[in-house]
C-alpha cells in the first residue's frame, strides 16, 4: 500500500469490490468497500444473507470460492500490503490474519487431535521446537477457557462440544499470533450461554492482547456486545458506519433504521416490530440507484437515478443516504 | 388435568437407547397443559428436549410412560388420520418441509381432499381463503416452493397446517432461519392467526424475544426437564430459576448495559450423564449442598400458577446471579 495514514490501522480495506460467477452471469457481491480497523478496536460487519459481510471476510483472506476474484482494493495489515496472490491460508498467517468461522465442525480437521492442529503454526509458521509448540498449545487451549488442556489436547474435534469446539477453532486461529482476528457468525450455531461465554473470550483477548477483530454478523445485539464500530452492509455495499451505540441509538440510514424497527427485543414486548417491506434484492438484478430504494420509506425519485456513495453525516458518522437528515430518534414508520 | 385445556402432557418421559447400554433421557417427567387459544412457549438450549416433548405430542415419538390427552381423551401410540389431522407441525426450515415438485395449490388440494374437508367445487375457494388467513396474494397458489422467499415459504407452510383445520399447532423454531427484517411479518402472523383463527399454539424455541413476544405461558426447560413454569411476565419479569435467570442476563441486548453481566460458567452436561440431585447445579451461581444431592420438584413459586424447580425458588437472587 502506498498512501499510509499516520496511525498505521491493523487492518485497512480500500474500495474492495469482488465478482463471482453464478447462473451463467457475473454478480458482484462486495461493491467499492472501505474500513480500517485499530489495534485492540472491534468492527462489526451487519448484514443480512447476501449482503456480502461473509464475501468480504474471506476477500481479505484470498478465500474466494472458485471463479470469484478481487476486481478492485487493497488491504493492508499494519500498514503491509497484502498481495491478492499471497493472501491464500498459507501466506496468510505470515500476513498477521486469522479467521474463525461459523461451523467449527466443518473448518477442523477431524482426523487430526485439536493440539495437532494448535500446535501447527507454531511449529511451522513460527518455526517452534516440537515441545514448544505443544507448549504453546496448552497455553492458548488455557487462554481460551478450555478446561483440562491436557487431556483436551488430544481430543478430536467431534469428541467436543459446539462451544468447545469453537473455543478450540479460537485457539487454532490464535496459534499464528495473528495481529487481526476475523470472525464469520462465529456464535452464530451456539446456544446463548455459550454464546455469551465466547463473545467475552473475544473481547477479553481483544483487551488483553491487543487483537484487532473484525465480526460479521446479522445479529444486531451480538453487534452490540462485542464492537464499538459497526458497518451495515446491504447488497455488497456498506451503507453505514459509525460508533456502533449512535448507529444503534440513531441511526442514518433507512436500511439500519429498518433492522432496528423489525428487532424482537426481549425487553420491550409490547413494541410491535415491523418489518421491512419486500426483500432482499437479487445481485444479479439489482434495482438502479441505491439498492435499497424499492424497500425504503424515504425513496425519492433521485434515488432510482443516483449512485450514492458513503458520505460523512457527522463526527465519526457515515451514511450512503440521500435524505440521511430526514431520519431523527423517534421517527417510526406508520 | 385442567378441563380449559386442548391439550394435556401428563409425566412424559422419552428415552433413547446410549452407548454402553444406558439410557439417554430426552425428556424426563413433563407434564404441561396448554389452553385453547393461547400460545405456550417453550424455551430451552439445545439438548433441553423441547424438540423431543414436541414430536411426543405430534406421535413422532412414543414416550417411555406418561400420557397425552386431546380434548380429554388419551392418545394411544397408533393415531387416527383425524388424530393426526388434529395436530399440526410446522418447522424451522421451510425449504426441507415442503415438496419442490408441487404447486401450492396441489398440496392444499391433496390435504383438502385426503381429509375430506370441502367439496370439490369449493377447493378453490378454500384455497385462496388460506392463502389471504397466511397474508399471500392468491397468485402464490400456482408457484412452486423454490421461487419463494424464506418468509413466504414460511408463510406456505403455515398454510399447509392450516388447511387441515388443527385443533393445534405445533411451531418449532419457525423463524430462527429467517433474516431479521422477515423474522417480525412472521411472528405478526402467528399473532393475527390466534387472534382471528382462536387457534392454540405450542411455540417451540431458543430465541427469548421471539418466545416473550407471542407467548401467553412460557415453559423453560433444562436437560429433559421443566425447571420454571408460568404465564408469560413471570417468567420474564420475575424468573425463580437460576438457569431462566442467566438465560435471559445472556440474551444479546442492542443497548448493552455499561457492566457485563457475569457468565454462565461452564455447558450443559449430556442428558446421559444428568449430574445428581438437580441437573443445573454443577452450572448454578446458587447452589448450594443440597442442591447436589435433592432433586428440586416443580413447585408453586410467587403468585398463583408460577412454578419453579430450584430449592431456592422463594429466595431473592444472590449477588453471585445475572440477574
Amino acid at each position: 500500500m502506498s498512501v499510509v495514514s499516520a496511525a498505521v490501522s491493523a487492518l485497512a480495506v480500500e474500495d474492495l469490490s469482488v465478482e463471482l460467477p453464478r447462473d451463467g452471469t457475473t454478480i458482484r457481491p462486495v461493491n467499492g468497500v472501505s474500513f480500517t480497523v485499530e489495534r485492540g478496536r472491534s468492527l462489526a460487519i451487519v448484514g443480512e444473507s447476501g449482503s456480502g459481510k461473509s464475501v468480504t471476510l474471506r476477500a481479505i483472506l484470498g478465500l474466494l470460492p472458485k471463479g470469484g476474484r478481487v476486481t478492485s482494493g487493497h488491504v493492508a495489515v499494519e500498514g503491509r500490503t497484502l498481495k491478492e496472490s499471497r493472501r491464500n491460508l498459507g501466506r496468510g498467517r505470515d500476513a498477521h490474519l486469522s479467521i474463525v468461522f461459523q461451523d467449527p465442525l466443518a473448518a477442523l480437521n477431524p482426523v487430526l487431535t485439536v493440539g495437532a492442529q494448535i500446535a501447527e503454526a507454531p511449529r511451522f509458521v513460527l518455526g517452534l521446537t516440537r515441545r514448544a509448540a505443544r507448549d504453546r498449545a496448552l497455553e492458548l487451549l488455557r487462554l481460551v477457557g478450555i478446561p483440562d488442556p491436557v487431556r483436551r489436547y488430544d481430543a478430536y474435534p467431534h469428541e467436543l462440544s459446539g462451544g468447545l469446539r469453537q473455543r478450540v477453532m479460537i485457539a487454532v486461529a490464535l496459534s499464528s499470533e495473528p495481529k487481526v482476528l476475523l470472525c464469520d457468525e462465529p456464535t452464530t450455531s451456539l446456544d446463548v450461554t455459550i454464546q455469551a461465554q465466547v463473545l467475552a473470550l473475544l473481547s477479553d483477548l481483544r483487551r488483553d492482547e491487543g487483537l484487532a477483530l473484525v465480526f460479521v454478523t446479522h445479529d444486531l445485539g451480538v453487534a452490540a456486545e462485542v464492537a464499538e464500530d459497526l458497518a451495515v452492509m446491504y447488497a455488497g455495499r456498506l451503507v453505514e458506519t459509525g460508533p456502533v451505540s449512535e448507529v444503534l441509538s440513531s441511526p442514518k440510514h433507512p436500511y439500519t433504521f429498518g433492522l432496528l424497527e423489525s428487532a424482537i427485543d426481549v425487553d420491550t414486548p409490547d413494541r410491535i416490530p415491523l418489518a421491512i417491506p419486500g426483500s432482499l434484492p437479487d445481485l444479479s438484478q439489482l434495482p438502479k440507484g441505491c439498492a435499497f430504494h424499492p424497500r425504503c420509506f424515504l425513496a425519492t425519485p433521485e434515488c432510482t437515478t443516483t449512485d450514492v456513495e458513503l458520505r460523512s453525516v457527522g463526527e465519526g458518522r457515515a451514511s450512503a443516504c440521500l435524505h440521511a437528515d430526514q431520519l431523527t430518534i423517534g421517527t417510526r414508520r406508520s | 388435568m385442567t378441563s380449559g385445556n386442548v391439550l394435556n402432557v401428563e409425566h412424559v418421559s422419552v428415552s433413547f437407547p446410549a452407548e454402553h447400554g444406558r439410557r439417554l433421557w430426552a425428556v424426563d417427567d413433563v407434564s404441561l397443559g396448554l389452553e385453547r387459544g393461547t400460545v405456550l412457549g417453550i424455551v430451552g438450549e439445545s439438548g433441553s428436549g423441547k424438540t423431543t416433548v414436541a414430536r411426543s405430542i405430534t406421535g413422532q415419538e412414543v414416550p417411555s410412560s406418561g400420557e397425552i390427552f386431546l380434548d380429554g381423551v388419551p392418545l394411544d401410540a397408533h393415531r387416527s388420520r383425524s388424530t393426526n389431522r388434529a395436530i399440526q407441525m410446522v418447522f424451522q426450515d421451510p425449504y426441507a418441509s415442503l415438496n419442490p415438485r408441487l404447486t401450492v395449490r396441489q398440496v392444499l388440494r391433496e390435504l383438502l381432499r385426503i381429509h375430506h374437508l370441502v367439496s370439490r367445487d369449493d377447493e378453490e375457494e378454500r384455497c385462496r381463503e388460506l392463502m389471504r388467513d397466511v397474508g399471500l396474494p392468491p397468485a402464490a397458489l400456482d408457484g412452486k416452493p423454490g421461487q419463494f422467499s424464506g418468509g413466504q415459504r414460511q408463510r406456505i407452510a403455515i398454510a399447509r397446517a392450516l388447511a387441515v383445520e388443527p385443533q393445534v399447532l405445533i411451531a418449532d423454531e419457525p423463524v430462527s432461519a429467517l433474516d431479521v427484517s422477515v423474522q417480525a411479518t412472521i411472528l405478526q402472523l402467528f399473532h393475527d392467526l390466534r387472534e382471528r383463527l382462536s387457534l392454540s399454539v405450542i411455540f417451540i424455541s431458543h430465541n427469548l424475544a421471539v418466545v416473550r413476544h407471542l407467548s401467553d405461558r412460557v415453559a423453560v426447560m433444562y436437560l429433559g426437564k421443566i425447571v420454571e413454569e408460568g404465564e408469560r411476565e413471570q417468567i420474564f419479569s420475575d424468573p425463580r430459576h437460576p438457569y431462566t435467570r442467566s438465560l435471559l442476563a445472556s440474551v444479546p441486548r442492542l443497548h448493552a448495559a455499561s457492566v457485563a453481566p457475569p457468565r454462565l460458567r461452564g455447558e450443559p452436561p449430556s442428558p446421559v450423564d444428568r449430574p445428581s440431585g438437580c441437573a443445573f447445579h454443577p452450572r448454578c451461581p446458587r447452589a448450594e449442598e443440597i442442591c447436589a444431592r435433592e432433586s428440586p420438584a416443580l413447585l408453586e413459586a410467587g403468585d398463583g400458577g408460577h412454578l419453579a424447580a430450584c430449592h431456592f425458588r422463594n429466595e431473592p437472587p444472590t449477588d453471585l446471579e445475572d440477574s
